[in-house]
């Protein structure tokens, strides 16, 4: 469906009025009670705004069924990025013909290898614990075809994205990711700013500076900035703005400013600036491992969780591996978390250099970062779930009242329950609910990953209802 | 999670869903002294926190028809008495034939609910279709409908009676386990908890799907068995339909939130227990979207965001458990509401807290006692329409 988000139509949108007009959100949970006699009318304008696009048309999913693409193999590996490349080429190199699906249009061909491209693998479900049946991964090809694969062993490749950030106006044009930043760039040849601030201070910080480097002004990083980060940032003339928090971006239409506070002396400074492109932490795609019940563990200085594997990228589950930066291995790290993996797949024997591990102290202390940020006075809209417009107020309110734990705060708030289904925002929320409640992120919990990992069309779900026919009744 | 504050209560009440915080309301209003009520997860981690939020009227036997009613009458008043916006919408409910021998059985709910006072309607093909609009030509015969049906948000519920329980002074400890009761003499004189035990001369079994294990647990022998039940939701479209639509052949049922998700789920066998986890599974989904885009082509295109499950409390004639177990004194149920406890619950749950004060209730005990388990000689009666 069309995600028209506007209202008359995308232009001239009256909804963003609704923002100034409610500018501590809008309380459903409270508000449009009364009079009683008008609930059936406030209900009415309020479907009147709901959704997005229009009401399905009886041509709306023409040319979405077709037949399913059901595949039994031996091994898959979901994802075509550096690790599940390797592994695919060790696999390839001892004469097996791996499975690779990966969702990106289209990947450089992996020779020896099927690649099943424009894929998306979105549930991966326990496998019944009677006797040994393979796993089943349910999904789609596009646009919209039902696929299904059986497959003896599954090493999940699903490599990691740039996580958010709290601070005032984040829904501001302007505001990017690392990962927004350069596709961006890649898609028109230049990005769409010309005097970016870098959050960050780690390898992705870096990246961006390297790749974006004309068109950034200043870095800004939560930690002290690492000597190699401050090499590059000079040699493309870039402000250092080390221990900082960011505490909002100014501007009516877009970035014009992006406003820091040292963590250090206090000192404010507000960059001239007309983007801020966000590369602090890599969280880990591990939907695939929760939903296929592999054990995780916390890590406190990226903030997340992640499976919990063994040197060759074994996990808790039999049969299910994971490799690269889904797993907790670094970027350069990603190529040979996935040659060990390889080997063992193949019985050969596993190299012995250990896994190159994101750093979990030091630079990314995130937890750190948001005791700084929530000592902060605060005015404006802190938007901590951009998919459902939630605030942090109504945050603090549900745990004021005595919600406690992100399940709950996740049902109170709606956080987590947008099109992203948390994957953006829950890593923020959990630090700011330990926070709130004084205890450990591992106490808060952690939310249900459910599937599918990406919303997936009911015409390709439809398509794989092959062999059991549902009973029309008696 | 810190345990019970007394070492005694006038009430416990085991279970923070919607049964256990509204027995735990009329109880407290009532004034019976000092109620707990404990659960052993978070709050709505239960059935109450998991369900598709239909409310409706439309079924085969009189009482039930009555215990609904009320139940609508209470949710409409739910802002006004919690503080909360439920959201409750009257869109109706439409239930569907796919042939003449389901129309017929329709008719008899028609008929019952009818002489209760209730408008319901019997739909002829072009009737459904104006209802339920792009459903598939030949998807179904014809129907019922109640305009007076609805649906509503769990949620706010479940936050508004927290909320005002705990106002009325009754206590909610959650993270806490029950684990058994302290009889004397045929009678309940405490409950164990894994966080110690306290003296409280009346339990209530509100425990949903997990209500068999713990009446089991105190050598209470009783059929409630937990069945998981799947249930979807869509990405929000622009809302197109009112009804809450239900299929009573195969459970497939689908309604439209407030939001513009499309919300549903459909009978899926699963192994009885609670073993198995509250996950979801790979039958579940591609049989759901089957039935759903077969009913209505053009919802293809629209994407699942999530899925999810949750127990069913069943008993075998698909009606709820309520009042004193005759085996136990003190020892209340208020279980077995399978897929409808959140319709049912404000009005049940008055009767629940009447039985624990020792007040007559108008229930027929033949229809809600546990005794018509192991009483011999009561006619076999059964709910039919239990599904959806
Ligand atoms: C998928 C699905 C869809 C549904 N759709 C609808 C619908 O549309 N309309 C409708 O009316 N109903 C629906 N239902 C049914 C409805 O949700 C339930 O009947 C209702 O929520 C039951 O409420 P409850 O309070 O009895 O149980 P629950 O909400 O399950 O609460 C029981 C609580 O007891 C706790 N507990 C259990 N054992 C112990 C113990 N030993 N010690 C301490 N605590 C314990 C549990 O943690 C749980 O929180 C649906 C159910 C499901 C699963």
């Amino acid at each position: 469906m069309v995600a028209d988000h506007g209202w008359p139509s995308r232009r001239l949108d009256l909804l963003a009025g609704f923002d100034l007009i409610f500018r501590h959100g809008i309380d459903t949970l409270h508000g449009f009670r009364r009079p009683a006699f008008a609930t059936p009318f406030y209900q009415r304008v309020i479907r009147r705004l709901a959704g997005y696009g229009a009401p399905p048309s009886a041509t709306a999913s023409v040319g979405l069924t077709g037949p399913p693409t059901l595949l039994d193999v031996d091994t898959v590996i979901v994802g075509a990025g550096r690790s599940g490349r390797a592994v695919a080429g060790a696999l390839v190199a001892a004469g097996l013909h791996p499975l690779v699906v990966e969702r990106r249009l289209q990947p450089p061909p992996i020779p020896g290898a099927d690649l099943l491209t424009a894929t998306t693998a979105t549930f991966l479900p326990p496998r019944v614990p009677t006797g040994d049946p393979p796993f089943e991964i349910l999904g789609s090809v596009e646009p919209g075809r039902g696929l299904r694969i059986r497959a003896r062993r599954v090493v999940v490749a699903t490599g990691s994205y740039d996580g958010g950030l709290l601070f005032e106006s984040s829904d501001r044009p302007g505001v990017v990711t690392a990962d927004g930043a350069l596709a961006m760039r890649d898609g028109r040849g230049q990005p769409p700013f010309r005097r970016a601030v870098v959050f960050g201070s780690g390898d992705r910080a870096k990246a961006a500076l390297e790749q974006l480097g004309d068109h950034v002004v200043a870095v800004a990083s939560p930690t002290e900035v690492p000597p190699d980060l401050v090499a590059e940032a000079n040699r493309h003339g870039a402000l250092l703005y080390p221990r900082s928090l960011i505490l909002g971006v100014g501007g009516r239409r877009r970035v014009r400013s992006v406003t820091l506070r040292s963590r250090g002396d206090g000192t404010t400074t507000e960059v001239d600036a007309d983007a801020l492109v966000l590369a602090h932490r890599r969280l880990p795609n591990s939907q695939l491992f929760f939903q296929a019940g592999a054990r995780v563990a916390w890590r406190a200085g990226t903030g997340a969780y992640y499976p919990i594997v063994g040197d060759d990228g074994t996990t808790s589950v039999p049969g299910l591996w994971a490799v690269g930066s889904a797993a907790g291995a670094t970027t350069s790290g990603s190529i040979g978390s996935g040659e060990r993996t390889g080997a063992s797949l193949t019985g050969g024997s596993v190299p012995l250099a250990p896994i190159e591990r994101i750093r979990s102290e030091g630079p990314n202390d995130m937890e750190g970062y948001y005791r700084d940020l929530l000592r902060e006075s605060r005015t404006g809209r802190w938007i901590v779930c951009p998919c459902e417009d939630v605030l942090l107020g109504e945050v603090e309110h549900a745990s004021r009242s005595g919600y406690r734990g992100m399940e709950v705060i996740k049902r109170y708030t709606g956080v987590g329950t947008g099109l992203c289904q948390g994957r953006y925002c829950v890593p923020d929320t959990l630090l700011l609910l330990a926070l709130l409640e004084q205890r450990t992120p591992t106490e808060v919990g952690y939310l249900t990953q459910r599937p599918p990992v990406h919303p997936t069309p009911l015409a390709a779900l439809a398509a794989l209802n092959v062999s059991e026919p549902i009973s029309e009744g008696p | 999670m810190t345990g019970p504050q007394r070492t005694e209560y006038a009430v416990a009440v085991v279970g923070a869903g919607v049964v256990g915080l509204y027995t735990a309301y009329h109880l407290a209003q009532a004034g019976v002294g000092p109620v707990l009520v404990l659960d052993r997860g978070f709050l709505s981690s239960g059935a109450s926190g998991r369900n598709g939020g239909g409310v409706r009227q439309q079924w085969e036997t009189r009482a039930t028809v009555r215990l609904a009613r009320e139940s609508v009458a209470a949710y409409r008043r739910f802002g006004r008495d919690f503080g909360y916006n439920i959201w409750f919408r009257q869109g109706g409910y439409v239930f569907l034939a796919e042939n003449e021998v389901a129309l017929g059985r329709l008719r008899i709910v028609h008929q019952t609910v009818r002489s209760e006072g209730l408008g319901s309607r019997i739909l002829d093909e072009a009737g459904v279709t104006r209802l339920v609009p792009g459903l598939a030509a030949g998807a179904a015969v014809g129907g019922t409908y109640l305009r007076t049906d609805g649906t509503l948000y769990p949620f706010p519920a479940i936050w508004g009676l927290y909320e005002a329980v705990r106002a009325r002074g009754v206590e909610v400890a959650l993270g806490v386990e029950a684990v058994g009761v302290e009889q004397e003499a045929g009678r309940v004189v405490g409950l164990v908890t894994r966080s110690g035990s306290v003296r409280v001369p009346k339990v209530v079994n509100a425990a949903g799907g997990w209500s068999g294990d713990l009446s089991r647990s105190v050598g209470l022998e009783v059929p409630n068995r937990a069945t998981r039940h799947e249930i979807l939701a869509t990405e929000p479209i622009k809302p197109f339909l009112d009804p809450m639509v239900v299929r009573p052949s195969d459970g497939l049922y689908f309604s439209q939130t407030m939001r513009g998700e499309i919300v549903g789920g459909l009978t899926v066998p699963h192994e009885p227990g609670t073993a198995q986890g509250m996950g979801s599974s790979a039958a579940f989904l591609p049989r759901m979207a089957a039935a759903l885009t077969r009913l209505i082509p053009r919802l293809g295109g629209l994407g699942v965001l999530r899925a999810w499950s949750g127990f069913y409390d069943d008993t075998p004639d698909g009606f709820p458990v309520i009042g004193e177990d005759p085996r136990l004194t003190g020892f209340y149920h208020a279980n077995g509401f399978g897929g409808h406890g959140f319709m049912l619950a404000p009005a049940s749950s008055r009767r629940v807290a009447q039985s624990v004060m020792g007040e007559k209730t108008d229930l027929d005990p033949g229809l809600f006692g546990v005794g018509r388990f192991f009483t011999p000689g009561e006619a076999p009666r059964a709910e039919r329409l239990q599904l959806g």
